[in-house]
């Protein structure tokens, strides 16, 4: 009960009756969470295809991780940050969307979250054994797939919503 | 007056199609059709930025500009005919909307401008040799090579917002 109650809470609060209300607000957030898509989705694509021993085959990984991990992570900050904005404009249609694909794409980015923790902790702390191994190796690939797969979904969760979001 | 014609009939006959009709009538066809516009967003975004980045010398220094373009190159191209066909589908299923959209208009305006740029300078600039460009020319070219794709993304997004209020032209028969 206390989560419904902080998020009327939110959707009372001054900031989310601007997010609402203005003109502007809601357009011009939604055209930076879409555009980002490019970089986030982009780079995390041909990261995983790396991974997948596709592309960028010449380089070593840990060379690829190194040059596309900073522009993901601020990628995925504006992803964050832009769509947190989003949400706070109507927190309680959000999270009670019918299906509930709002709830579906939040528990996919969490999925998507551990999928790098496993990676990082695991095939990616030995990525020295396999830097320019031209065939990557199975649980590289496995997590390549898995990113892949999860952000499609997730991609397709978030478009989902603005069908089932009641009308402002 | 003439070009405007064909235009309209082609509209037209894009409105009227087994295609415009099947997505415009389904309830889920048309975000289906619109999930894969935007992971080709994401991809053909991703190759251009890839690729920017090296020319303006803020990203993947460590690889030779043209080893890039000759990595990321499929994807780009890919990512390209799948926003072209979907793109292709959501246009035909309100067509003549679309042909009254400034919006629209701006969009493909920037996007012809961005394919051709894309595949004549922006392409010999990024597969030259890097001591032979000046940097400066270098520079410039991802400067409008980002402007002109930042144009066709604008313009995509305000397509939706100027859709009631601009269409000169009426559907005539749903």
């Amino acid at each position: 009960m206390w989560f419904s109650n902080f998020l009327q809470w939110l959707a009372d609060t001054q900031f989310s009756t601007m997010m609402r209300e203005s003109t502007w607000a809601e357009p011009i957030v939604e055209t930076i969470h879409v555009l980002t898509l490019t970089l986030f989705l982009g780079f995390a694509v041909l990261l995983d295809l790396r991974l997948l021993g596709i592309t960028l085959k010449r380089k070593p990984m840990s060379e690829v991780l190194a040059q596309f991990n900073p522009w993901l992570f601020g990628g995925f900050a504006v992803m964050v940050v832009s769509g947190t904005l989003l949400f706070c404009g109507d927190p309680v249609s959000f999270y009670n969307t019918h299906p509930p694909f709002f709830r579906i794409k939040m528990i996919m980015l969490v999925l998507a979250g551990l999928n790098v923790m496993i990676f990082n902790l695991g095939i990616g702390r030995r990525v020295a054994e396999w830097d320019t191994f031209p065939k990557t190796p199975r649980a590289a690939k496995v997590a390549g797939i898995v990113s892949i797969v999860l952000w499609i979904l997730i991609v397709a969760a978030g478009r989902a919503i603005a069908y089932v979001l009641p009308p402002p | 007056m003439w070009f405007r014609a064909h235009l309209l009939w082609f509209c037209q006959w894009c409105n009227n199609s087994f295609f415009g009709h099947g997505i415009r009538d389904s309830v889920w066809l048309f975000p289906f059709v619109e999930i894969f516009h935007l992971i080709g967003l994401g991809v053909l975004g991703g190759t251009i930025l890839v690729l920017n980045l090296r020319l303006l010398g803020i990203g993947f220094r460590g690889d030779r500009t043209s080893d890039l373009a000759k990595d990321v190159r499929p994807w780009m191209i890919g990512g390209l005919a799948v926003m072209l066909t979907s793109g292709f589908l959501l246009f035909s299923t309100e067509a003549v909307k679309m042909y009254g959209n400034w919006a629209f208009r701006w969009k493909m305006i920037f996007l012809l401008s961005a394919i051709l740029f894309t595949f004549t300078i922006h392409r010999k600039v990024v597969m030259s040799d890097e001591s032979r460009v000046a940097g400066i020319s270098r520079v410039l070219v991802a400067v409008i090579s980002l402007l002109l794709w930042a144009g066709v993304g604008l313009g995509g997004r305000a397509i939706g917002y100027v859709t009631t209020s601009a269409s000169s032209v009426t559907v005539s028969a749903p």
